[in-house]
C-alpha cells in the first residue's frame, strides 16, 4: 500500500539539516564543558586550550542562546514550514561557535540576529493562530531578544540573565498554557498567568538599574509559576497513566519544584544571600532540562526525523539529573567539594540521557526493522 | 477496492465511541478505521487523537481514504509525526489498493468542545 498525499494537501516534511543539530549538539557539550571548568573541573588535555577558558565565560550564552536557544528556533522552523524559519536557529548556533572561536563581538550580535528573527518567525505564528499561547511564545522571543540586546553591549550578567532565563520560562509557560486548554477553564487561570509573568518581566527589567527590587520580584514570579503549574497544568493528571505520558509528567512535575526553588533562591540571592548556584541551576538543570528530557522522545522524531522506542530506562538519567542536583545545591551548601562532585554528575547525567537516546532509537530499529520469521522463511 | 463506496450522507450519527467523527464510506471500514486512529495517542495528554477531538473527518471514496486532522497548536512541531503514526496505523487496516491521504487543517480551529465525553473526564471536566 501506497501513502498518497496530493499536491497541497500538506506541506512537505521538514528535516532538520544534520550540520546544524551538530552544531546544536557541540554548544550543550563546550557549554558544560565550560560549567564545569569555571568550578575547577577539567581534563588536564583540554584545560589549557583557548576555547574552553571562552566556553567558561559564556557558559550560559552557550547552553541559553547557543543550545536551547538553537533547539527551541529549530522547533519553532519545523513547526512553521517556512525555509526563512532557519535563520533565526541558524544564526544561534553560529553566534555560539563564534564565542568560541573568540569573535565574541560576532558572536554576541549573531545572537541578536537570532533573537529579532525568531520574534519575528513568531510574529507569523501568532498571526496564523492568535491565542494566548501565541502570543506568550511571542514575549518569550521578545525576552531572548532583550536579553541578548544587553549581552551584546556588554550589560551586567545580573541585568541580562533574567532575560534569558525569561524567554526559557515564557516559552514553557505558553506550551503549557495551551495544553491547560484540555482542562475545564477556571475564570482565575489566565489573569493570574498573566499577573506573574508581568511581575516576572517587570523584575527583568529593574534587575538592570536596581537589582535587589529587581531580583526579589524575578525570583517570586517564578516560584509563583511553578505555584500555577502545580494548580492548573494537566500533568497532574496524566501522571496517573503510563508509559511515556507519565514518564512526561514526571519530568514536569519535578521540573515544576525546580522552579519553585530555583524562584526562591533567586530572590534570597538578591536580597545578598549566597545561593547564585541555587538560583541558576535549580532554574536551568532542574527546571529547563526536566523539560527537555521531558518533550525530547517526542520532538526527536519531529526535528530529526528519528524513531525513539520509549522505555523505564528513561528514568534512569532523569533520576541521577534531579538526585545530582540536590547533592550539588543541598549538600554542596555546605561542602564544595561536594558541590564539584554533584556538578560533575549533573553532566553525566545529561551524557547519560543522550546515550539514552542513542539506545532507544536503535532499540526502535530493532523493533521495527528486525525481520520477522516469515521475513526469514519467505526470502 | 472494487466495490462501490457510498457517498450519501450518513442516515443519522451512529453513536459510535471509538469513531467520533464524520465519516463516509463503507459501512465495514467504520470500525477498523475508528479503531486505527485511536491507536494515534499524543502522548503529551495521553490521550488519542481521537479523544482529543484532532480528526474532523474520514473519506472512504475512489480508491482512498482521505484524512482531515488538525492540531490544538501552529506552533506544534509533532504534527508531520503524528500525520506519519496515522499513515501507519491506517496502512495497517486498509485493503491494498486504497491510497491513504491526510489533510492537515486549520479551520475551524480546534476547540475544547472537540473532545469525547471520555477525555474530559480524564481532563476532570
Amino acid at each position: 500500500m501506497q501513502s498518497m498525499l496530493a499536491a497541497g494537501a500538506r506541506p512537505r516534511r521538514t528535516v532538520t539539516p544534520a550540520p546544524l543539530l551538530l552544531l546544536a549538539g557541540l554548544m550543550l557539550v563546550t557549554g558544560i564543558a565550560g560549567g564545569l571548568y569555571r568550578l575547577g573541573i577539567a581534563p588536564a588535555a583540554v584545560a589549557a586550550t583557548d576555547w574552553l577558558g571562552r566556553a567558561a565565560l559564556a557558559h550560559a550564552a552557550l547552553m541559553i542562546g547557543a543550545f536551547l536557544g538553537t533547539v527551541i528556533g529549530i522547533e519553532r522552523a519545523v513547526a512553521v514550514k517556512l525555509p526563512a524559519a532557519w535563520l533565526a536557529p541558524i544564526a544561534s548556533a553560529l553566534g555560539g561557535a563564534c564565542l568560541l572561536l573568540g569573535q565574541a563581538y560576532a558572536g554576541a550580535w549573531l545572537g541578536v540576529a537570532a533573537a529579532a528573527l525568531f520574534a519575528a518567525v513568531n510574529v507569523v505564528v501568532v498571526r496564523r493562530q492568535p491565542a494566548v499561547h501565541t502570543a506568550l511564545l511571542w514575549l518569550a522571543s521578545v525576552a531572548w531578544l532583550g536579553g541578548n540586546l544587553l549581552f551584546a553591549t556588554g550589560a551586567a550578567s545580573e541585568a541580562v540573565l533574567p532575560w534569558w532565563f525569561g524567554f526559557l520560562v515564557v516559552t514553557i509557560a505558553a506550551e503549557r498554557a495551551e495544553m491547560t486548554r484540555l482542562m475545564r477553564r477556571r475564570p482565575a487561570a489566565h489573569p493570574l498567568l498573566f499577573g506573574v509573568l508581568a511581575v516576572m518581566y517587570a523584575g527583568a527589567a529593574a534587575s538592570g538599574f536596581a537589582p535587589r527590587l529587581g531580583g526579589l520580584l524575578y525570583g517570586l514570579s517564578l516560584t509563583a509559576l511553578a505555584c500555577w503549574f502545580f494548580a492548573f497544568d494537566i500533568a497532574r493528571r496524566t501522571v496517573a497513566t503510563n508509559g511515556l505520558p507519565r514518564y512526561m509528567a514526571v519530568c514536569l512535575l519535578a521540573g515544576y519544584l525546580w522552579l519553585a526553588i530555583g524562584g526562591i533562591g533567586w530572590a534570597l540571592t538578591a536580597l545578598g544571600w549566597p545561593l547564585r548556584d541555587t538560583a541558576l541551576h535549580a532554574l536551568g538543570l532542574g527546571f529547563v532540562f526536566s523539560m527537555m528530557m521531558a518533550h525530547a522522545p517526542v520532538i526527536l522524531p519531529a526535528v530529526a526525523r528519528i524513531k525513539i522506542e520509549f522505555g523505564r530506562f528513561f528514568y534512569v538519567p532523569l533520576a541521577a539529573l534531579h538526585a545530582s542536583l540536590l547533592l550539588r545545591l543541598a549538600a554542596g551548601w555546605f561542602d564544595a567539594a561536594l558541590r564539584s562532585m554533584g556538578a560533575v554528575l549533573n553532566a553525566a547525567s545529561i551524557a547519560l540521557f543522550a546515550v539514552t537516546l542513542v539506545g532507544a532509537a536503535i532499540a526502535w530499529h530493532i523493533q521495527h526493522d528486525a525481520p520477522t520469521v516469515q521475513d526469514i522463511l519467505h526470502g | 477496492m472494487s466495490e462501490t463506496v457510498s457517498l450519501q450522507a450518513a442516515p443519522a450519527p451512529v453513536p459510535d465511541t471509538r469513531s467520533p467523527f464524520p465519516y463516509e464510506g463503507p459501512q465495514e471500514l467504520r470500525r477498523p478505521i475508528a479503531e486505527a486512529l485511536q491507536r494515534v495517542v499524543d502522548p503529551e495528554v495521553a490521550m488519542s487523537i481521537v479523544d482529543v477531538g484532532l480528526v474532523y473527518g474520514v473519506t472512504v471514496a475512489q480508491g482512498r481514504i482521505h484524512l482531515l486532522l488538525t492540531m490544538t497548536s501552529v506552533a506544534c512541531p509533532v504534527a508531520d509525526v503524528i500525520v506519519d503514526d496515522v499513515e501507519s496505523e491506517l496502512d495497517r487496516i486498509a485493503p491494498p489498493d486504497l491510497q491513504i491521504q491526510v489533510e492537515l487543517v486549520w479551520e475551524p480551529p480546534w476547540t475544547p468542545a472537540r473532545m469525547s465525553e471520555r477525555a474530559k473526564i480524564f481532563m476532570g471536566w
